[in-house]
């Protein structure tokens, strides 16, 4: 702040000063609140538009009821759907665990020509893989694999195009075990397999449960892949299901699709909040030893 | 319990570098071995390569009779303990100690009662559900022992045992690892860089440098009798004067100062050969009057070492320093002039490439 010196002049170029910091302060705000509002009105749809008996597309205070979620339960599919999203957000998570645990293992460990260049594209390429311009060669592949409208084949390319990050991450993890105590294992006869499930497996866990939790989410909330490789409805997970949620005069059910967004919103939701509590989200990795 | 015996090992790493040079060493059944030498010199790969974590060129290890040159290093029955002690940090105590039993199939209560006894043996009482996090220092140290122990082997070979402690917990450690090795009679390679834990613990010491044995023999012989000038300086805990210097007429000239031969030195050498003449500190001596065959000086610097102080005179006219370990109740002025004396059997000499003349 300025220093008072006692002179009128000063006085009047405080008051300006003031002012100015003033209309600072409330442009800030103001912005602040634009931003604000711009992530929180959504949430609050989300949050309202399920108890209210007429939802619209605006933020309002519901006119409270239970009945969307009545016929949200009355409907099989609907229900069934949050099922199928479980099964392929479940089964990629372990295909990715699995699998990533293995290769960024093996990657950190094994000396490769060309390793990081590896990565690097394969992490490059896996956008593509499960992005809309790869859709038509992974649609004729499958075809061809005779893997269409099984649950399984969707599983099998959402973890495909997740495991190049998950790769990228967990080698991270697993270069940050030091190496001594793969040494001290190795020296009392443990064989690599032994290795990765005793000391390094337990040593990545924080990194493990980061990945699990990111590869849930991106299956659960994935509309493209089951909506072109699915076909029957009762495979169809809570994304694509909820596509089909139209009234008989062709407009969006908001009463149903609100209620079941919320549903769809839950586990992935808890999820975070339950993993954060035991693991803490970390994305680097090492031990104090 | 074995020997372990090294045949021109060789272990050449990419680009031609070699981290064991060459190596044939034999160390006895029940001997504590150490591999002494400056950093990168070699040390640490040599125990590596025993133990199997870096694969030889070529040569050969045989432990006890078994050629184990290509073995894995699960099947060599040896035990190490890391520089960290590599302690899994997930595990508590008890399964660290009983991991190696784990990797054989021993059953858990059995696994317990074998971690527990080991654990009483290296006063790990009551720290057995504790996670390696929870320990101090020397207590992680132990339990790193302990594991190394349970697994009953041939060999155990550490690595730099010591170098995580602190200075005052070294001393207490080193005392304990020397009774923990006479009591289990296993024989022991450790490595290390200081030369007054190797000079403490081990019954013999090989010194490295690139690579390359430059000695081995027991404590007393390397310290007394090195091989050469590398060796002289670096074993001890004030390095060896080595002042350059001319036979002639069955003395050696230092500048224009002339010393008596050393006692192993005489009868082969001849008057002109250059030579290093090599005295330890703590072998000298000081007189205020002058000594026949003794070197002139003026102290310049007085260090002191608690019970004894080390002076550093310097010669007259070629100005050369010489250290002198000298008692507390003698420790000299600086700037006093006086002689420094010695006795010739305590003296070395050197030729010119360095190696000692005597047997």
């Amino acid at each position: 702040m300025t220093a008072v010196t006692g002179s009128k002049r000063t006085a009047q170029g405080e008051s300006r000063q003031m002012l100015g910091h003033f209309l600072g302060l409330m442009g800030k705000s103001v912005f602040t609140a634009l931003v604000l509002a711009f992530f929180v009105i959504p949430v609050l749809w989300l949050v309202f538009a399920p108890f209210d008996a007429h939802p619209g597309l605006n933020v309002k205070l519901p006119e409270f009821t239970f009945n969307n979620f009545k016929i949200l339960f009355e409907n099989p599919t609907a229900i069934a759907s949050l099922g199928n999203s479980l099964i392929l957000a479940l089964g990629s998570m372990v295909v990715v665990l699995v699998l990533g645990s293995l290769a960024s293992y093996s990657l950190s460990r094994v000396k490769i020509p060309g390793r990081d260049l590896l990565l690097y594209t394969l992490l490059l390429l896996s956008s593509i893989i499960t992005g809309t311009a790869a859709m038509v060669p992974t649609f004729l592949l499958m075809v061809k694999l005779g893997l269409i409208d099984s649950q399984f084949g969707v599983i099998l390319v959402l973890s495909g195009g997740i495991l190049p990050t998950v790769i990228f991450i967990l080698k991270d993890f697993m270069d940050s075990t030091p190496k001594s105590y793969e040494e001290s294992a190795r020296l009392y006869g443990a064989k690599p397999l032994r290795i990765l499930w005793d000391v390094v497996i337990p040593l990545a866990r924080p990194g493990l449960a980061t990945i699990a939790v990111w590869a849930v989410v991106q299956v659960w909330g994935n509309f493209l892949v089951p909506y072109i490789l699915l076909r029957s409805p009762s495979k169809s997970p809570a994304s694509v299901v909820m596509y089909t949620f139209y009234t008989e005069g062709g407009q969006p059910n908001l009463a149903l699709i609100s209620a079941f967004s919320l549903l769809f919103s839950i586990p992935v939701v808890a999820m975070y909040f339950v993993v954060n509590r035991r693991y803490g989200f970390r994305f680097h990795g090492g031990i104090k030893s | 319990m074995a020997s372990i015996t090294t045949r021109s090992l060789i272990k050449e790493y990419p680009g031609g570098v070699r981290g064991v040079d060459e190596m044939d060493v034999t160390i006895h059944d029940g001997e504590f071995f150490a591999l002494l030498g400056p950093s990168g010199c070699g040390k640490t790969t040599l125990l590596r390569t025993i133990a199997g974590l870096e694969k030889s060129t070529s040569g050969s290890i045989k432990i006890g009779d078994r050629e184990v040159t290509n073995m894995e290093p699960g099947q060599r029955r040896v035990a190490m303990v890391f520089q960290d002690y590599a302690l899994f940090p997930h595990m508590s105590i008890a399964d660290n100690i009983a991991y190696p039993l784990k990797i054989q199939k021993v059953a858990k209560t059995e696994r317990h009662s074998r971690a527990e006894e080991v654990g009483d043996k290296l006063s790990l009482q009551g720290l057995l559900e504790r996670r390696p996090g929870q320990l101090s220092g020397g207590q992680q140290q132990r339990v790193a022992l302990a594991r190394a122990v349970t697994s009953r082997p041939d060999v155990f070979l550490f690595d730099e045992p010591l170098s995580n402690l602190d200075a005052r917990l070294r001393l207490e450690a080193r005392t304990f690892l020397k009774k923990l090795q006479l009591d289990l009679g296993v024989t022991t390679v450790f490595v290390t860089h200081d030369q007054a834990e190797a000079l403490a613990l081990a019954d013999r010491i090989a010194i490295m440098r690139s690579g390359k044995m430059q000695q081995l023999g027991t404590p007393r012989e390397v310290f007394q009798r090195p091989a050469n000038t590398f060796v002289a300086s670096f074993v001890g805990s004030t390095s060896m004067n080595l002042l350059k210097g001319i036979v002639s007429d069955h003395t050696v000239m230092i500048g224009r100062q002339r010393v008596p031969l050393p006692t192993d030195a005489v009868g082969r050498v001849g008057d002109g050969q250059e030579v290093t003449w090599g005295a330890r500190p703590e072998y000298l001596g000081v007189s205020l009057g002058a000594a026949p065959g003794s070197l002139e000086g003026t102290v310049t610097v007085s260090e002191n070492l608690g019970a004894s102080a080390l002076i550093t005179v310097e010669l007259a006219e070629s100005g050369e320093p010489v250290q002198v370990v000298v008692s507390e109740d003698h420790e000299p002025r600086i700037g006093t002039r006086l002689w420094v004396t010695f006795e010739p059997r305590r003296t070395l000499l050197f030729d010119a490439e360095g190696l000692r003349i005597g047997d």
